[in-house]
């Protein structure tokens, strides 16, 4: 797990990833669930999954979802959040797109994830966030620098509309330079996201 | 304009008093800043891998940050800057899709004023070529890696590994992309570019005044801008520039004979301007 | 008026004897004539700075032959005023100074041939001079101003310009119109007087308007369009909430007055000016800014200047309408200072020219 300090926004964030998760449809139900729930249960489940739940699969490196990350914390700070919480915030703001329920759907986990990545806003340091996670992942945890290793790059060019693009067919004989350059547009793609139209 | 509130400073102005003023230009103020703690803290140790080398640490990022202006409007200053901010950061997403070499975003807050962008580490174009390190050296931040007047250029150009043909070379192609990705730069100076550290990629900087056209005329106008701008920077520019417009014209091909034709045009009418109108 | 010369940027020594010239302007509806006088000790003498100005009515601009015309009417009274103003003989002048270009080229020529004839009526020499080095000479002879960025705004030039190595270089301008004729055009769409200068009477008018409206922003590198602006402001004469002056309407209507226009086509377009001014400031790396032209005498574009040269800790310099308008002793002090180094312009080659960059001329009295 790793915590990254912001201190303009006076918050630390806490990721971490895992892989070969088990529990991928339990969670995601869980998740759903706990929404609706009402009265301490309800605070208490809420409490649980007070994350935000990521397909790793679709990022391409750490500084693609801090850029999400730090997108979120600024809209949040204008009081312009498009989402009810910080943590749907990044979901969002990872979709190149302005449909929330697509961003989740495409961003969030689903009963297929097998590489996940948690990531938690916090105005104070909280020391049990590890655990937390732990309790409802079941899955192994693994550095955050590891992400490229499960980055499914295919599907990232088509979410991200990269397919045709004149800045891949030039170099699409080579591999490392084209995650190189796919990275650095989904990047400045998320960053940019506030001011595209 | 950022942080109306009495109260306390808003997150992008706090980040800016944390930040490294590397340029003031007229229009913006430039910095160096981690935006985030650039110390990664590591706190669970991982069964399989060593933690120590997994670290990342933060990127630096360049913060470009449009002041505004109390000669102007207030309104049309929070407009012209809003405006110009979204407006630069879509001319690099057009170019960074095109495959034209250009800084990353990184961030974005319009309405603060500024933009964050990729650190590119490099020197600019201008301390490269002949004449170009005479003026401006105080505010140039590689000014003191200048030795002296004499020949510093060629021997900036050595420490890169590249001779002054190719990287008038690599000037033309890059603005021949960005010009087929029908992107207008708006502002081409040698100051504007950059030859990066390591690699051998010329990187075309400042889209402030960067707009979206597919008009000959505005493609000429920005070479035009460019030839004017070598003219008052380098002595004895124009064997430079026809090097530049050379790469530019094999690199446009068949495009090439229509711009050409319309900036000898636009060079005509210059001088007609200053007839009275 | 006696001004006292530097020579820090100067190649020219005091001189051993006194200079005077006569300096004849009428490249557009101002005839000037001008009695300049170089002092022993360096400083000049305005000696005589007359001008007559040939006015249109309200919504029309001024044609080349009428302009010429009444070029030629006044030549006599105005030469004549100007030298017994200064209390001279024909026969005491050094040399005879003339506008060459640029401007209109009939009105010009009107002028060049006094100039010719009082030449060849007296024997002395002609020197042809630059309209744009004229404006630009004057204002750092009067402010003082050493070496700045000079933004020359009138009729028919916008040019934002710097010395370098014999030359003024320019270094952005327009890419259409001028902003002077941007301004007057406007004047004339909402008829308002060309007394005394349709630039005045929008200036004036500009300080009762309340509401900006928007209008297109067009900086390219150093240089500006213009004509975009004047198509979008006039069109807000069709807006049905426009209010032409003399139409009532009450505090709460939403209107727009040709104040607002005036108003809100000064703030954008001198915006934009001080903008590529700036520009080339930074570029250069100078904290003064000089503003010659007949444009130059708006306060406001002077107010704003004086915010930008501020903030990057330098000043602005402008000088008022007598000599910001084209006059006759630019002309004869921007004359006399290359007859100093030894120019002069031979009779056969004494023509007129309507397009004449100010980075055509060799700047030689300068370091």
């Amino acid at each position: 797990m790793e915590a990254y300090h912001y201190p303009q926004f006076n918050t630390v964030v806490y990721t971490a990833k895992f892989k070969d998760i088990k529990n991928a449809e339990a969670l995601r139900s869980r998740i759903v669930k706990a929404a609706s729930l009402d009265g301490a249960d309800g605070e208490a489940e809420r409490d649980a999954v007070n994350f935000a739940f990521i397909e790793a699969k679709l990022i391409t490196s750490s500084l693609h979802l801090e850029t999400a990350i730090y997108q979120a914390l600024l809209s949040e700070s204008q009081g312009s959040l498009r989402t009810k919480t910080i943590h749907s915030e990044i979901i969002w703001a990872l979709n190149p797109t302005n449909n929330i329920s697509e961003a989740i759907k495409l961003f969030g986990v689903s009963g297929r994830t097998t590489d996940l990545i948690l990531v938690h806003a916090a105005t104070s340091d909280t020391c049990d966030v590890q655990q937390k996670m732990h309790n409802i992942v079941d899955g192994r945890l693994v550095p955050m620098s590891t992400i490229p290793d499960s980055t499914n790059w295919a599907n990232v060019k088509k979410h991200y509309k990269l397919n045709g693009e004149l800045a891949l067919m030039e170099i699409a004989s080579d591999s490392d330079r084209e995650r190189t350059v796919i990275d650095n547009i989904v990047i400045s793609t998320v960053a940019m996201k506030s001011v595209m139209t | 304009m950022p942080s109306s509130s009495l109260s306390s400073p808003s997150p992008t102005q706090r980040l800016l008093g944390s930040a490294q003023l590397i340029y003031q230009g007229a229009e913006a103020k430039v910095y160096k800043v981690y935006l985030r703690d650039p110390e990664l803290q590591q706190i669970a140790k991982h069964a399989d891998h060593d933690t120590c080398s997994m670290a990342e640490d933060a990127a630096p990022v360049l913060l470009k940050y449009r002041f505004n202006k109390r000669y102007r409007h207030p309104s049309l200053d929070a407009s012209l800057t809003r405006q110009r901010v979204a407006g630069e950061a879509r001319a690099l997403m057009r170019c960074l899709r095109s495959g034209v070499n250009v800084p990353g975003i990184r961030m974005v807050d319009a309405a603060g004023g500024v933009l964050g962008l990729e650190w590119v580490d490099g020197k600019s174009v201008r301390v490269l070529l002949p004449g170009g390190s005479e003026v401006m050296v105080a505010q140039d931040s590689d000014a003191t890696d200048d030795v002296g007047p004499d020949r510093c250029e060629d021997a900036a150009l050595a420490e890169f590994g590249v001779e002054r043909d190719d990287l008038l070379s690599m000037i033309g192609v890059e603005i021949a992309k960005m010009h087929i990705a029908d992107i207008i730069h708006g502002d081409l100076t040698t100051s504007n570019m950059m030859l990066r550290r390591g690699g051998k990629d010329l990187v075309l900087i400042d889209f402030g005044l960067a707009y979206h056209s597919s008009l000959v005329e505005d493609k000429a106008v920005d070479l035009y801008v460019l030839e004017r701008a070598f003219a008052s920077t380098h002595p004895d520019a124009e064997p430079l520039f026809n090097s530049v417009l050379a790469s530019y014209a094999k690199r446009l091909g068949k495009h090439w004979s229509a711009i050409k034709k319309r900036l000898d045009d636009v060079r005509l009418r210059g001088r007609k301007r200053s007839m009275v109108g | 008026m006696a001004l006292l010369r530097d020579s820090r940027n100067s190649r020219l020594t005091s001189p051993k004897k006194p200079f005077l010239a006569l300096g004849l302007e009428g490249s557009a509806n101002k005839l000037g004539a001008g009695v300049m006088k170089h002092n022993e000790d360096g400083s000049t003498t305005v000696l005589a700075n007359v001008r007559h100005t040939y006015i249109t009515p309200p919504g029309e601009g001024f044609l080349p032959r009428d302009t010429a015309q009444h070029h030629r009417e006044w030549a006599i009274k105005v030469i004549k005023d100007a030298v017994s103003q200064a209390g001279i003989s024909m026969h005491d002048l050094d040399c005879i100074c003339y506008t060459k270009g640029p401007g209109m080229g009939a009105p010009l020529q009107s002028v060049a041939l006094v100039a010719r004839t009082l030449a060849i009526m007296f024997n002395k020499p002609l020197v042809a001079v630059n309209h744009c080095v004229g404006h630009i000479e004057m204002g750092r002879e009067i402010t003082g101003a050493q070496n700045p960025v000079v933004l020359y705004v009138s009729g028919g030039n916008t040019q934002v310009i710097a010395y370098s190595r014999q030359c003024y270089r320019i270094f952005g301008e327009t890419l259409d119109i001028a902003v002077g004729n941007c301004l007057d055009r406007f004047a004339r769409v909402i008829n308002l007087s060309n007394a005394p200068s349709p630039g005045y009477n929008i200036e004036q008018e500009a300080k009762n308007g309340k509401r900006l409206v928007p209008l297109p922003y067009t900086t390219k590198g150093m240089d500006v369009s213009l004509s975009g602006i004047l198509t979008s402001v006039e069109a807000y004469t069709a807006d049905e909430r426009f209010r032409p002056t003399g139409t009532p309407y009450s505090p709460e209507d939403d209107v727009i007055t040709p104040a607002d226009l005036c108003y809100s086509l000064q703030e954008t377009v001198f915006a934009m000016l001080v903008e590529i001014t700036e520009r080339a400031m930074a570029h250069i790396g100078s904290t003064e800014v000089l503003i010659v032209g007949g444009v130059g005498c708006n306060e406001r574009l002077q107010e704003m200047m004086g915010i930008m040269a501020q903030e990057r800790g330098g000043r602005v310099f402008a000088t008022d309408e007598r000599f910001c308008i084209d006059n006759g002793i630019m002309i004869a002090h921007a004359g006399l200072l290359s007859y100093r180094t030894g120019y002069n312009t031979p009779l056969e080659k004494s023509t007129c020219t309507q397009r004449f960059r100010t980075d055509e001329v060799r700047v030689t009295w300068r370091l």
